[in-house]
This record gives C-alpha cells, sequence and structure tokens, in this order.
C-alpha cells in the first residue's frame, strides 16, 4: 500500500489475483441488473490496487463477488477469478468458504454495523482465528489479543472482553482490520474502509493500513469513492464506471495524465489546496445509469460533455494507450483531443472553455 | 441488577394483591350466584342460607371477608377450602400442579423448538414451497381455537375414537412416575395442540426477525471470515432470538389459558380443569387460589425474561 | 331447574305410594322391572326404554363411568344433585328407596311399609336385622344410626338442604343444632319413632326416601362432623352393595374418591343380599371426572364396559341417534319448562295478556331447538308424563274446549294471540303499553335458543323487551328467583320432581304462600286465591287415583288461568357403551342404577 517499491513484491512477479471478463447479473422483477458487465484487472503480491467509482458502479459486487459472497443472492456470474491457480468463480462453496477470510479477507464500510453486536469482540475474533485453524480456545484468545495490540487497541486483554457498542468508530474498524488480519491473508479487500470515519480517525485507519501492509507483506485491494484516499495509498487505480472499467493505470499517472473523461470529472470534483481559490469544483453532471438497461455504447455518454454523435452507438474497449502499456482507457476521443482538453482542464479551464480550445466538433448537448 | 430484581418482585407481590382484590370484588359483584344458595338446595330455605353462610364465612362484612382472605393468602400461602370438597385449595393445586406442569412445561419446549425451527427453515428457505406449506399451516394454527382443534385431534388420532388410532385419546394420561412412556405417548396430541397457537406466532416472528437479521453486515463478516454456513445461522437466529423473547412472557399468558382447554378436552386432570370446574360452580376460594396462582407464573416469567434479557442482548442495563 | 348441576326437586308429599307399595319381600328374587304408570305413553320408538329394559344380568365386571362434572356432596347427610344420586343409592340404603325403572319407593333398610298412627302423629319404622356397615366401623346397623343421620342433617355443619322443609313437624327440629331431637325415639334397636307437633304423618313417611335416612353410625361419624364444615364423606361407610374404596381407617379422600379426577366403588364385604333387593351384577365402578361431553359421549358409544351418567348435549344425541341407536336410553319424565310470567306485577298480571303469549308461542320451533321428539315432547299443562295424574289432566292433548283455543295452536297463532290482546284492552291487536318488558334467560345452548324464541314472540306481540342472558345458576339466584327484581319474563324456568305425585310438580311452584323473597321458585308469584284453595283441599287428599284426578284438575285451573307458559315435556338420553346392559332410575332423569346394571 506504499508507493514504495516493496521488497520481495516486484512489479514483474505473477499476479496474486486476476480478474478476467467477470460478468455479475442479478435477475429482479425489473429486469436483469448488470452490476458488473466485464472487468479484468489484476493484483500483484503485496501491492495495492485502489478501485474507485460512484456508488452503484459495481465495485463492491465486484469484490463480494471474488469472495463468493454474491452467490447465495442468486447472482449469474461469468468470467474468471483466478488466485492461486484456482478460479474463484466455479469453485465449490466449501473450497471457497477455506480461501475467505484466511487467503483473502475483507473489511466493510461501517464497523458497528459490522461487527455482532451480541459477541464480544474476542469471541468475533477467536471465532476468525477457529473458522481456519484448529487451536485450542485459549490459543485463539491469546491470538485475538495479540491482533488486537497489533492494530493499536490499548489494553487489548481487556479491550478482549468488551462487547463492539464499547468500542469507538475507530476502534471498531481497528477490530474489523484485526479480525481481518487473524490469519495473515495474502489480500485484503477493504470496502470502503474510512468512509464511515471521522476525518482523523480515516488518516490513522489508512496509515494502520499501510504499516499492516509493510508488515505482513500483504496486498491490498482497496475499494472507494474518494479519490484522495487512493491517492494517499494506491500503486494502482482501477476507475470503474456503471460495472465496467473505464480506466485503469499506476497512481501516479493516473493522476497526472488522466484520460477518460470521467476520471477527469473525478480529479475536478475533489477540492486541491494547491488550486488556490479561483479554481471552481466541477462536479460531475447527472445521475449514474440504470444498471437493468445501461446506455447504449459507450455507457458514459449520456454524462460526458465531450461526447461526439457516434458514441452513443459505438461500445468502446478498454485499450492501452501507444507506448504506454500499463496505462489502459476505454474512451472513443482520439488521444490527441483527450491530452488538449485534460491540459486546458488541469490549467483551471471550464469544460466549455476547454472544448473551445481544443476545437472539438459538436459536442455541446 | 439485585436491587432492580427484588424491585420487579416487590411490584409482582404488589399486582397479586390488587389482583387479589379485583377478583373478591369482581366475584361479588358480577351477578353470580351465591354460593350458599347454590349449596342449599332446590327451594332454599332463608334460615338454612343463612347457616351455610356462616359456615363458608359468607356473613362478614365484605371488607372483612376480603382482608381475612388477603392475610391467608399473603401470609400463610392459604387459600380457603373449596365451597364443595372442602377440600384445601393449597392442597388441591399441588395435586395437580404435576399434571399442569407436564403439560405446559412439555408444551413451551415444543412451542419454542417447533416456533423457532420452523422459522429458522422458512426464513432460509423463503418463498420456496416449504416455506408457504409452513406459513399456511402457522396461520391455522394461529387461528384454531384450542379446544376444536383438540377435538379434531382427537377425533382424527385418538385411539380410542380416531379415525386413526396413533395416540391414546382422552383421559389416558397417567403420572410420569407411575409409567414415564404412558405418560409421554398420552401427552403427545395435548403438546401439540397447546403449542401449536404459540408455536406459530413464534415461526411467524422467527421468520421475519431473521430474514431481516440475515441481511445485516455482521452476517456478512461473518460469512467472509469463512465460517461455516451453520455457525453464520447461528450467529443470525443469535441476533434474531432478542426481539422475539421479550414476547415470551406476554405468550406464557396465553399458553396458561389455553392449558385450561386442552386439559378439559383431553381430561387431563390439572390446574386448568380445576380452574374451569370452579368457574362453573361458583367456587370461589378454588378460583381464586387457580388464578393468583397462573398469574404468579405469568408475573415470574415476565420478571424472568426481563431479567434475561438484558444477558441475552449487552446492550441492556437495568438500575 | 336443570343446570350444569342438577338439583332435585323434593316432594312436598302426600302421596299414599307409599303404602301401596306393600312390597315386604326382602329377598332379591323380586327385582323384576316394575312398570312405571304413564312412561309407555310417549316413549321413544326405536330406543331402548328403561320400561322395556330386562333384568337378570351376568355377574362380575367393572364398569367404567365417564363423567364431565365432580360430584357436589357424597355425604348422604348433604347429597341433592341427580350426578350424586347413583353413587348415593348404591352405597347408602336410606329407610325407602326407589327401585330403577319405577318411581315407587320400595322398603331397603325398613322392614316394611312405614307405621303412620290413626292421628297421623307419629310415624314407625321397623328396620331389617343383618344389615352392617362396611369396613373399618363392620358392625350392624341399629336404629339409633338412623337417629343420628338425621340428627346431624340439623348440625350447622352439615346443614341438610331439606331437613327442615319436610321434617319440619319433627318435635324439637327447629332448635336441633346436631344433637339429640326430643322427636326421635329408638325403643329398641330395630325400631325408630318420629313424634311430630302437627298431624304431618304421611309427608314424613313419604320423605324418608331420602338419602338423609341412610344409616350413620355417631360413634365414628362423630369427630368428622365436629369439623367446620364436616369432613364425614371423607370417611364415609356404606351399607349398600358398594362402598367407596377405602384404607383400613376408613379414609375414602383421596382413595375411593379424588376430587375432580376419580371415584371408585368396590364391592361392599359386608353388604348381605338376602337384605336388599339390589342384584349387584357389577364387581366394581370406576368414575372419571373430568373432559368434556363431546369427548365422552363418543368414547362410550365406540367404547366397551362404559357409561356416560349426565345429560347429552344435542351433539351426542344427534350422533347417537344416526348410528348408534341401540346405545341411547331414553328416559321420559325429565321434568316440565314453562315461561314464567310475573302474575303479580307488570302487563302479565293481565291474564288476557298472559294467554296472547301462550296463543302466539311456537311451542314446535321451541321443541326442536331442543332436538325435536327423541328428547323433547311440545307440553300442552304442567304435569307431566310419568308423573301420576298426567291421564286426567289430558294426556298428550292436555285439556281442550274453547275456553283454551290459545292452547290448541302448538305452532302458535297470531290470529287468536290478537284476539286476547284486543280482550286486553288493546284495540289494535298488538300490545301499544310503553312499559319495557325485562326478559332473564340462560345463556347455555338450548336455554338461549329458547329464550330468543320467546323474546321474539313478545316482540311481535308488540312488546318493548329487554333480553338479559346470564349463566343457569345465576339467573335462578340472582332474578327469576328474587322477586323483588320483578322480572316479567323467565323463559327458561322448569322443574323436575322425584316423587311420581303430582303434588311434588305443582305445589312449591305455584302455591301462593311458598313465594319467598330470595330463592323463590313460584317464579311468576301465581297467587291465585282459587288455585291455591285447590291446592290446600288437594294436599290432604288420600289414594293415588283421586290424588291424580284431584292435581289434574289444579293443572286444568292453571292452565286456564295462563299462569305461565308450559312448552316442553323433557326427556333424558343416557349413553351407553356396546356392551353394557344399563338400567336407568327413571325416578332420578334416566340416570344409570349402578346396583342394576350389568356388562353383556
Amino acid at each position: 500500500m506504499s508507493r514504495r517499491d516493496l521488497a520481495g513484491a516486484p512489479s514483474t512477479s505473477e499476479p496474486l489475483l486476476r480478474v478476467e471478463e467477470l460478468r455479475v447479473e442479478f435477475p429482479t422483477e425489473d429486469g436483469v441488473v448488470h452490476a458488473v458487465d466485464g472487468i479484468t484487472y489484476q493484483v500483484l503480491p503485496g501491492r495495492t490496487l485502489g478501485i474507485v467509482g460512484e456508488s452503484g458502479s459495481g465495485k463492491t459486487v465486484a469484490s463480494l463477488t471474488t469472495l463468493g459472497l454474491t452467490r447465495r443472492q442468486g447472482a449469474r456470474i461469468s468470467g474468471r477469478i483466478l488466485f492461486a491457480g484456482q478460479d474463484l468463480v466455479t469453485l465449490p462453496e466449501d473450497r471457497l468458504r477455506a480461501i475467505r477470510g484466511n487467503d483473502i479477507a475483507m473489511i466493510f464500510q461501517d464497523p458497528l454495523s459490522s461487527l455482532h453486536p451480541l459477541y464480544k469482540v474476542g469471541a468475533q475474533l477467536i471465532e476468525a482465528v477457529r473458522a481456519h485453524r484448529d487451536v485450542p480456545k485459549a490459543r485463539a484468545r491469546e491470538r485475538a489479543i495479540e491482533l488486537l495490540a497489533l492494530v493499536g487497541i490499548p489494553d487489548p486483554a481487556r479491550r478482549v472482553d468488551e462487547y463492539p457498542h464499547e468500542f469507538s468508530g475507530g476502534m471498531r474498524q481497528r477490530a474489523m482490520i484485526a479480525m481481518a488480519l487473524a490469519n495473515e491473508p495474502k489480500l485484503l479487500i477493504a470496502d470502503e474502509p474510512t468512509t464511515a470515519l471521522d476525518v482523523t480517525v480515516q488518516a490513522q485507519i489508512l496509515a494502520l493500513m499501510e504499516r499492516l501492509q509493510r508488515e505482513l507483506g500483504m496486498a491490498i485491494v482497496i475499494i472507494t469513492h474518494d479519490l484522495g484516499v487512493v491517492a494517499e495509498v494506491a500503486d494502482d487505480i482501477a476507475v470503474m464506471y456503471a460495472g465496467r472499467i473505464v480506466e485503469t493505470a499506476k497512481a501516479r499517472e493516473l493522476f497526472s495524465a488522466p484520460e477518460h473523461p470521467y476520471t477527469w470529472g473525478l480529479l475536478k470534483s475533489i477540492p486541491r489546496l494547491e488550486a488556490g481559490r479561483v479554481e471552481q469544483l466541477v462536479p460531475i453532471p447527472g445521475t449514474p445509469p440504470s444498471l437493468i438497461r445501461p446506455p447504449s455504447g459507450c455507457h458514459f455518454h449520456p454524462r460526458c460533455r465531450y461526447k461526439q454523435p457516434d458514441h452513443a452507438r459505438i461500445d468502446p474497449q478498454l485499450e492501452p494507450l501507444a507506448g504506454e502499456p500499463e496505462h489502459f482507457v476505454a474512451c472513443l476521443l482520439d488521444p490527441e483531443t483527450r491530452r488538449r482538453l485534460w491540459g486546458e482542464l488541469r490549467e483551471g479551464a471550464t469544460p466549455d472553455e476547454a472544448i473551445d480550445a481544443a476545437g472539438l466538433p459538436g459536442a455541446q448537448v | 441488577m439485585i436491587r432492580y430484581i427484588i424491585r420487579r418482585l416487590l411490584w409482582g407481590v404488589v399486582l397479586l394483591i390488587v389482583l387479589a382484590v379485583l377478583m373478591f370484588i369482581l366475584f361479588r359483584v358480577l351477578p353470580t350466584a351465591n354460593p350458599a344458595l347454590l349449596r342449599a338446595g332446590r327451594d332454599p330455605q332463608p334460615k338454612l342460607v343463612k347457616e351455610i353462610e356462616v359456615v363458608l364465612g359468607l356473613n362478614k362484612s365484605l371488607p372483612v371477608q376480603c382482608w381475612d382472605y388477603l392475610k391467608e393468602i399473603f401470609l400463610h400461602f392459604d387459600f380457603g377450602y373449596s365451597y364443595y370438597s372442602q377440600e384445601s385449595v393449597r392442597s388441591l393445586i399441588a395435586e395437580r400442579l404435576p399434571e399442569t406442569l407436564s403439560l405446559t412445561v412439555g408444551a413451551a419446549v415444543l412451542w419454542i423448538v417447533a416456533g423457532l425451527s420452523v422459522g429458522i427453515v422458512s426464513a432460509l428457505r423463503r418463498h420456496s414451497f416449504l416455506d408457504r406449506a409452513l406459513m399456511g399451516g402457522a396461520l391455522v394454527a394461529i387461528s384454531a381455537p384450542e379446544f376444536w382443534l383438540g377435538l379434531v385431534f382427537l377425533f382424527l388420532f385418538a385411539s380410542d375414537i380416531g379415525k386413526f388410532k396413533v395416540f391414546p385419546g382422552a383421559g389416558s394420561y397417567v403420572g410420569l412416575t407411575s409409567d414415564p412412556w404412558k405418560w409421554f405417548t398420552s401427552l403427545i396430541m395435548p403438546w401439540i395442540v397447546l403449542a401449536s397457537g404459540s408455536a406459530a406466532v413464534f415461526a411467524r416472528l422467527m421468520r421475519g426477525s431473521l430474514s431481516e437479521t440475515m441481511n445485516e453486515d455482521y452476517i456478512r463478516t461473518a460469512r467472509a471470515k469463512g465460517l461455516k454456513e451453520r455457525d453464520v445461522v447461528r450467529q443470525g437466529v443469535r441476533a434474531a432470538i432478542n426481539p422475539i423473547v421479550t414476547l415470551f412472557g406476554l405468550e406464557v399468558g396465553v399458553l396458561l389459558g389455553g392449558a385450561i382447554l386442552v386439559e378439559v378436552v383431553f381430561d387431563i386432570p390439572g390446574i386448568g380443569e380445576l380452574f374451569y370446574k370452579a368457574i362453573q360452580t361458583s367456587d370461589f376460594p378454588v378460583t381464586q387460589g387457580t388464578v393468583l396462582l397462573g398469574s404468579m407464573f405469568i408475573i415470574l416469567a415476565n420478571i424472568v425474561v426481563d431479567v434475561g434479557y438484558a444477558y441475552l442482548d449487552p446492550r441492556v442495563r437495568y438500575s | 331447574m336443570r343446570s350444569i348441576r342438577t338439583i332435585l326437586a323434593i316432594a312436598v308429599a302426600g302421596s299414599t305410594a307409599l303404602a301401596l307399595a306393600a312390597c315386604g319381600s326382602s329377598s332379591s328374587e323380586t327385582t323384576s322391572s316394575t312398570k312405571a304408570t304413564s312412561a309407555s305413553a310417549i316413549s321413544t320408538p326405536g330406543y331402548p326404554s328403561p320400561t322395556t329394559e330386562s333384568l337378570g344380568g351376568k355377574r362380575g365386571g367393572t364398569l367404567e363411568v365417564l363423567q364431565e362434572s365432580d360430584f357436589e356432596h357424597l355425604d348422604p347427610g348433604i347429597t341433592y344433585a341427580a350426578l350424586d344420586y347413583p353413587v348415593v343409592f348404591a352405597t347408602q340404603r336410606p329407610l325407602y328407596s326407589n327401585k330403577p325403572n319405577s318411581t315407587e319407593p320400595t322398603p331397603d333398610m325398613a322392614a316394611g311399609p312405614p307405621e303412620i298412627a290413626a292421628n297421623n302423629k307419629t310415624v314407625t319404622v321397623h328396620i331389617k336385622e343383618g344389615i352392617h356397615f362396611s369396613p373399618p366401623v363392620n358392625r350392624e346397623v341399629t336404629s339409633e344410626d338412623v337417629a343420628y343421620a338425621i340428627e346431624r342433617g340439623a348440625n350447622p355443619d352439615v346443614a341438610n338442604p331439606y331437613l327442615k322443609t319436610y321434617f319440619n313437624s319433627l318435635e324439637g327440629v327447629e332448635q336441633a343444632d346436631g344433637g339429640p331431637i326430643k322427636g326421635i325415639e329408638t325403643p329398641n334397636k330395630h325400631e325408630i319413632v318420629l313424634h311430630l307437633d302437627e298431624p304431618k304423618g304421611q309427608l314424613v313417611a313419604d320423605a324418608l326416601v331420602l338419602p338423609l335416612t341412610a344409616a350413620v353410625p355417631k360413634e365414628y361419624a362423630e369427630k368428622y362432623d365436629k369439623n367446620k364444615p364436616s369432613n364425614y364423606a371423607a370417611y364415609e361407610v356404606a351399607t349398600g352393595p358398594y362402598m367407596l374404596k377405602n384404607d383400613a381407617e376408613g379414609k375414602v379422600l383421596g382413595i375411593g374418591y379424588v376430587p375432580g379426577k376419580s371415584a371408585t366403588l368396590v364391592r361392599n364385604p359386608n353388604w348381605n343380599p338376602k337384605t336388599d333387593f339390589r342384584p349387584a351384577y357389577l364387581n366394581e365402578i370406576d368414575i372419571k371426572i373430568g373432559g368434556s361431553e363431546p369427548v365422552i359421549d363418543r368414547q362410550v358409544l365406540e367404547g366397551t364396559n362404559v357409561v356416560q351418567n349426565e345429560p347429552v348435549p344435542q351433539s351426542g344425541v344427534r350422533l347417537a341417534a344416526e348410528h348408534y341407536k341401540s346405545q341411547m336410553d331414553i328416559s321420559p319424565g325429565g321434568g316440565n319448562r314453562y315461561v314464567a310470567l310475573d302474575n303479580k306485577v307488570g302487563p302479565f298480571a293481565n291474564i288476557d295478556l298472559r294467554k296472547a303469549v301462550w296463543a302466539a308461542l311456537d311451542r314446535v320451533a321451541l321443541n326442536k331447538e331442543r332436538g325435536g321428539e327423541v328428547v323433547s315432547t311440545v307440553a300442552t299443562h304442567f304435569i307431566y308424563p310419568t308423573i301420576n295424574g298426567f291421564e286426567q289432566a289430558g294426556g298428550l292433548k292436555g285439556p281442550t274446549g274453547p275456553q283454551f283455543d290459545y292452547n290448541e295452536h302448538p305452532e302458535g297463532d297470531m290470529a287468536i294471540a290478537e284476539k286476547y290482546i284486543k280482550l286486553a284492552g288493546y284495540p289494535s291487536g298488538k300490545y301499544t303499553g310503553t312499559q319495557t318488558v325485562q326478559v332473564v334467560g340462560a345463556s347455555s345452548p338450548p336455554e338461549k335458543e329458547d329464550a330468543e324464541v320467546v323474546n321474539q314472540t313478545l316482540k311481535n306481540l308488540g312488546f318493548n323487551t329487554k333480553l338479559t342472558l346470564v349463566e343457569v345458576s345465576t339467573m335462578y339466584a340472582k332474578y327469576c328467583g328474587v322477586p323483588k327484581e320483578e322480572i316479567d319474563v323467565c323463559p327458561n324456568v322448569g322443574w323436575i320432581a322425584d316423587f311420581a305425585d303430582p303434588q311434588t310438580v305443582l305445589d312449591v311452584t305455584f302455591a301462593g304462600k311458598s313465594i319467598e323473597p330470595v330463592g323463590n321458585v313460584n317464579y311468576g308469584q301465581v297467587d291465585n286465591p282459587k288455585i291455591n284453595k285447590a291446592i290446600a283441599a288437594a294436599e290432604v287428599v288420600q289414594g293415588k287415583e283421586a290424588r291424580g284426578k284431584a292435581w289434574a284438575k289444579i293443572d286444568d285451573e292453571l292452565v286456564e288461568d295462563a299462569a305461565a307458559v308450559p312448552f316442553d315435556w323433557e326427556k333424558t338420553p343416557r349413553l351407553e357403551g356396546k356392551d353394557v346392559h344399563g338400567v336407568a332410575m327413571l325416578w332420578n332423569e334416566g340416570a344409570w342404577d349402578y346396583s342394576f346394571t350389568s356388562l353383556k
């Protein structure tokens, strides 16, 4: 979870997790919800992937599917999720269960509701340990105390016997992390781990995750709607929109030279201190599209300021940029136009000014 | 906590005293027959009625009668003597306690086990055929009066008068100590009939409650931890039970009320039947004794439930 | 007056029945069926009836009895209920008792008929030798035991319910409180003499059929009679063929009788059949108390060695009538039922309005409500079948003649009703008075339906009514038996006698002198001077035929006065198991007589 290179985890190594053409659909009374619409990404050992998108973009569903947690909701799943040589999509439930919480762990957005209110924190930790390790209760309890100490909870021997409601918000998320780390997973999926927390606590939690990654050498997938969070921690970033990945790149690359208009929108909608007061925050107009009947052509076109007439027909593919094999984008604008547009936007131009400057024909709605 | 329990118990005693007074007043205000008049035969001579009133203590002023009555009940736990059999109400009740305990405890176990398991199965298989069948059955069980249901069971399954001679029928009850197997078989139908209503209520509550908790975030957490599905469901059930437990005390009252009719229809000589006959014969001491005993059980059950709830839900604390 | 707990009527007897029943034989060979006088007149075709049952059953076996209700009192000094009598008369021997299938008393513990002195002020009874109490008392019964049985009836802790009504002429009885009574003399061990201070010897002699005269051993019972109230019943000993099972100390409670649960009758080892007319075929009678009638009815009809011994509800009657005809015994003489109208206060003080109600009431509909002809006969007057005087009073048809036109249309006739309303001074033919008529009925079926039919009839005649339905014992104790409540209409009252003498049906229910402020049984406060005079005269009439005639005339006058509206002569069904040869007590609502019933 750091942009520093990690010992023993060279970027050239085999991917830990590889998701290929993953599709997740939920049949409902109103029609089929195409929650995840064919996404491909990979996570390298010891590295951090940030998946960014608005709520409803399918980023959480994709992660839950990785753990097989969407199966019992009646999801239709296709594609492949390769982890340690096994395809998690087709793996039988009991073998998948042996991976959950053991090789891959997950933490969630709201630590209060994610912890069982009627069991002691320690019991929930012990349970996590004993789900995969045949150890006596007393040993598992020692481990639970160790874990609480590891995530920085003071007086863990006492707190281990407390209930979640006796913990503060940040402490609960630490406890959740401790639980996820119980079996030293190779991959930790963190779904909006800081959203429900105070800003100061957010930073502490991110720092904690960073420290733990360093100490334990695990890979992290961090799912968030907040580019600020991924900017701090991610090595690679995938931007999701309407069930698809629209852009993926190294974090530094994505922030310095974003290619997709949606990514521009995300970047322009977060305040930056160095931007000065004149720069206006530009929210992305419109609302995320229906996943039952997604827009034709480029799914983003109804909200895109730069769309061309044929964008409603042609479905863009995620393709690597020329000369940048690790930067992929799915956009129908030609690369030169995009570069000019971003150039204008970065300098503080409004989208209209940028369109004029880039000489984009017939763009306005 | 101890202070809380003591306070609740004291309030329970106050409630029982109020209830005893109320019953005393009701029994005399409502147009029920004067027991002395009933006892005095068909063409009652006023002098004889007076004499019987003296023997039964009905000649004293009402407040004195009431005071004597309360004193005996709450200081000596003595409910007086039946107007008819002249047996002490305490021993009448004590004699029948094993029957009523056999019936109600057994039915309560069946009610909780069956109610919760049906609710769990239905919640986990929501909208399946099984779920629909179980919930349909529950609706029937809730709306069926015990007396009618008892007759239906007897006419269908009693070994003497049933269409299918399966279980021992009415009047087959024997004590647990004299023949445990007969005791058990004779109680199968009464247990089912008595438990069915409450079990159905609990099944429906459990289904709703568990359906809700199984969608909770902590259940997702439990799955993400890699717990076996059985353990995941156990966590859901554990949380789903809490809101239902508070209704347990209430349902105990319903169960005791049902026991009266079940004892009558299956001819189990318990306290319920004693009460039923006492009401019919205006036998006030017996009526009072059985009602107060039943009320005491309900009050105690509610205290147990409230205290137990504090243990079940760590977020609740009494002071 | 039947309720959940039926309380028997006691006869204010002037009957000569005892004198006629000069059956001095004490041998059990005389146990042939006695024909009841008029029972055959309305026996129900297709059903076994007590009058056609022959005796001579198989000896041995255990009879199981299922009964919903518990006994009230099994102490012979207190007992007074139809349900208690089968047990009491199988275990206790009064001086005289009724054979089953008959309404005529027979000497039981007495050696012969009572000897009534010419001045009618002394009654002498000789007691058989060789009658012994059951264990643990064992000794022979003497006249002193009968004396004590009567004396203890006056003990307030025993409080016999009829002693002071029927033995009130006994010298010193008014002051008695359990100790010796001056008027009871026992010159020797087998003779008892009752001295009276009024010439009412016949009445006292007739009352000797009551269980109060069943012997009680003083030296044994005294300590129990000292309790408040007496608990002799918990230790009672027997003189009859059976006894409530007891232990060596004689304790019955919890052994032979467990209140609310069971009673067990076993043979009395000290009973000598040579002294008794009862065949006592059965070895044991196991009575199970509790349960519910619908279940009991089926258990009896489908079971063996089992009977029920309470009035059968309609559902049971219907079930038996359809599938088990031979297992239902229908006893006639279950009493009369009538609509009591307040003759003293309110609109029904007017005789023509009473006649209008009679004319309009659909008695056939009421009969159907009760289950039709199987269990009920449409009544046309008050003396009911099996009672002496029934035929003289007009039999099934009732008194006839133009003055009885309101009695001639059992389905109800509004034209005749309107005629009488006009006669009463309401020219429209509808009652136009403003008074609201208070109607109080019983809330259980079929009484509830009776009350509703009567209420509707009153409305049809133009009355404003207020109908109140309460539990049956409450109806009597708080409303219909309390004149000051001024209840205008009590649709659910009735009377049943335990003697076949007509006086027992009409005297306390219609004589002006019997009106009481509480516990009143002259429900309509009938106080007609002409009828009062006729009653006083009929009370002293001697001879069965003459008494029947005299009381039938009173019956006619009650109908002519429309003192009340009779609508039902009840029959009482009882159910028996397939292999039970039940013999019924005709004089006790057809309850099974355990001393005569046998297994096939």
